[in-house]
């Protein structure tokens, strides 16, 4: 009991984190149509950057804020520099075709991916670092016995249903959520009344790049950051937006948490190398029997 | 009919232009340039892959590498356990990688960019779990190490039996000769148009009586097929685990692609050679600056990176498309 109230409770921290990532991919996604697989290389960044105040003796807000500034700084230069040119060039040969128009922007952010991973290697000599967290990440004892939980764990969970609750109080409330979900559904229309839908999707990209950079800290605590050590927890985040849906934001936060305790569970109970295998098979299974996801809609195809 | 022969003809010149060519070059350069050769020609094969997939049909797959390990793994294991001859293990790596790629095709036909783009990533990252899982066939980490062997009595003619780095070119170069033959030909034949009409509007190619997904996995093992005879050779240099064949080769072998022309043969072969030598070159420029060795070990990657991104934003057809931009520019001018 003991063992599986453990696998629980860690289940839910790291689906917690993998929501956050698939949070970020799934704003992206909807607002410029691309999977941004620079994500957690924006986000490893950024932890870096933490982790060097922290080490400089500044308090561990100050380098939080710091990483979430520095997070939502390069999403929107990604966004400025790189996504928004492409998008001039669609008249060229090669941009032509539809498939060609989806698959040159995920190469892109893959080049971006490696330049921001050489740039770190370069600053800090890909040293591996830890990143301290707020609270203690040891078991609570409660009454002698210790619980199956530990301070960092609640703290993260509580973080992260606080930052979902406003993201979608944010899209659903306010007028600036509501037209980046109007350009997210129909980017002509919406330009045609009257919304800015450039900056509304640079606005997409910064609130992605400071969701990415929380969830680089929060796993820091656990595995220390290195220039390449986000990439599996971007594909996992990758995996629980299929799993959930890509245009859907709850989908895509309930596939992040099956897939954190689907990890848990079999890391305890199995062999942590089954973990990748049984993603895999998961999504394989999700995209063959429902390829939009179990709360994403059908898409229509227009001939 | 007689058209077509031409065309055969042709390339069968081209590919018989590009052996000699290469063989010479290979003859009289240094032996570490000659292994960096046969490295070129082996990415030159990848690269070949990624063309025929992305170029030709639109699909984009991140994990070739991943593809490149299956042909990879396979030979060695054919080669360590079975003693099969490297020539009889190559070609049936070749049809390992190719049945692998074409049950990846069956889950590919139904997706689309960004869930085929990433499910490939998911599979070049999974990989070295893989080879941990079963440790007593695929050796784990450190992966399994085969011996390459030495030229037959026959070859020792044309290539010097002492030389471990010429021989290695001259397997790479027949196999990249045959390849680009092959290659040739896919492009200007009627299933290249067929892919092509699918990449540009699928629905009309549809309507014009193309079975969407029976081509898709058709394309994808066949770009398998090309990737599992990069792999073989890859693994051929020496060692064959889940280090060689990390998502880093996926991403060189992409970002020669891009950088080539992913749309040409020519392109290919460019963007190999950039790929390959690309650290060399910068080891030479930055030589005389004595920079520390934190910068100058991230930056081929960086400038790797950069190039991909740049060529992206400013010429997504790459180099080979602006070639050939300039070579109709001057018939023209030459017309007038």
């Amino acid at each position: 009991m003991q063992t599986f109230l453990n696998a629980f409770f860690t289940g839910g921290s790291r689906g917690a984190i993998y929501a956050l990532v698939a949070l970020g991919l799934v704003l992206v996604w909807r607002g410029a149509g691309l999977i941004n697989f620079a994500q957690m290389g924006q986000a490893m960044f950024s932890a870096y950057v933490a982790s060097t105040l922290i080490a400089q003796g500044k308090n561990y807000w100050i380098a939080f804020i710091a990483a979430l500034v520095v997070g939502a700084v390069l999403g929107a230069a990604i966004d400025i520099l790189v996504i928004r040119p492409l998008k001039k060039k669609s008249g060229s040969a090669i941009l032509n075709s539809p498939s060609m128009r989806e698959a040159i922007p995920v190469i892109a952010s893959l080049g971006i991916l490696g330049i921001l991973q050489a740039l770190a290697g370069m600053i800090w000599a890909g040293d591996e670092r830890g990143f301290p967290a707020p609270v203690s990440t040891s078991a609570i004892s409660l009454g002698g016995k210790s619980a199956p939980f530990t301070p960092f764990d609640l703290f993260v969970i509580g973080t992260v249903f606080a930052i979902l609750l406003a993201t979608s109080l944010f899209l659903s409330k306010t007028s600036v959520g509501l037209a980046m979900r109007a350009s997210a559904l129909n980017s002509e229309v919406a330009r045609l009344s009257g919304i800015r839908t450039r900056s509304i999707r640079t606005l997409g990209w910064v609130i992605s790049g400071a969701v990415a950079s929380i969830a680089g800290l929060f796993i820091t605590p656990a595995t220390n950051i290195a220039p390449n050590s986000l990439d599996l927890i971007l594909i996992v985040g990758f995996a629980a937006c299929v799993i959930g849906g890509l245009d859907s934001l709850m989908g895509s936060v309930l596939g992040g948490f099956i897939l954190g305790f689907t990890t848990s569970f079999i890391g305890v109970y199995d062999v942590p190398e089954d973990i990748f295998i049984a993603i895999f098979a998961m999504l394989i299974l999700v995209m063959l029997f429902r390829p939009q996801g179990i709360f994403g809609s059908k898409a229509g195809r227009r001939v | 009919m007689f058209k077509k022969m031409d065309t055969a003809l042709r390339n069968l010149g081209v590919a018989a232009l590009f052996f000699v060519v290469v063989l010479l070059v290979g003859k009289n350069v240094g032996p570490y340039n000659q292994s960096q050769i046969a490295v070129a020609l082996i990415i030159f094969i990848g690269v070949l892959s990624i063309n025929i997939l992305t170029g030709l049909s639109g699909q984009l797959s991140l994990g070739q590498g991943a593809l490149m390990a299956i042909g990879g793994y396979s030979c060695a294991l054919m080669i360590n356990n079975w003693h099969l001859s490297m020539w009889i293990a190559i070609p049936l790596s070749l049809v390992s990688a190719a049945i692998a790629g074409y049950l990846l095709g069956l889950v590919a036909a139904r997706l689309s960019g960004p869930y085929l783009a990433g499910t490939t990533l998911l599979l070049a990252l999974a990989l070295p779990t893989i080879a941990n899982r079963f440790e007593t066939v695929f050796g784990g980490e450190t992966g399994l190490s085969i011996d390459f062997g030495t030229p037959t009595q026959w070859l020792s003619g044309i290539v010097s039996q002492d030389s471990f780095e010429l021989w290695q070119l001259f397997v790479a170069l027949i196999f990249a000769t045959v390849s680009l033959f092959l290659t040739c030909n896919l492009f200007t034949s009627r299933s290249a148009r067929s892919w092509r009409a699918l990449r540009d509007h699928e629905p009309a190619a549809e309507l014009m009586g193309i079975n969407i997904s029976r081509t898709k996995t058709q394309i994808f093992a066949i770009s398998s097929a090309f990737a599992g005879v990069a792999g073989a050779l890859y693994g051929l240099r020496g060692l064959v685990g889940p280090s060689v064949f990390g998502i880093a080769l996926s991403l060189s072998l992409l970002t020669g692609s891009i950088l080539g022309g992913v749309r040409s043969i020519l392109g290919a072969g460019i963007g190999a050679v950039i790929v390959v030598f690309l650290p060399d070159w910068i080891g030479k420029a930055m030589h005389p600056f004595a920079l520390a060795d934190q910068l100058t070990n991230y930056l081929p990657a960086l400038l790797s990176s950069l190039l991909l991104v740049l060529t992206i934003v400013i010429n997504p057809g790459g180099i080979a498309s602006s070639l050939y931009a300039l070579a109709r520019r001057a018939r023209g001018n030459f017309k007038k």
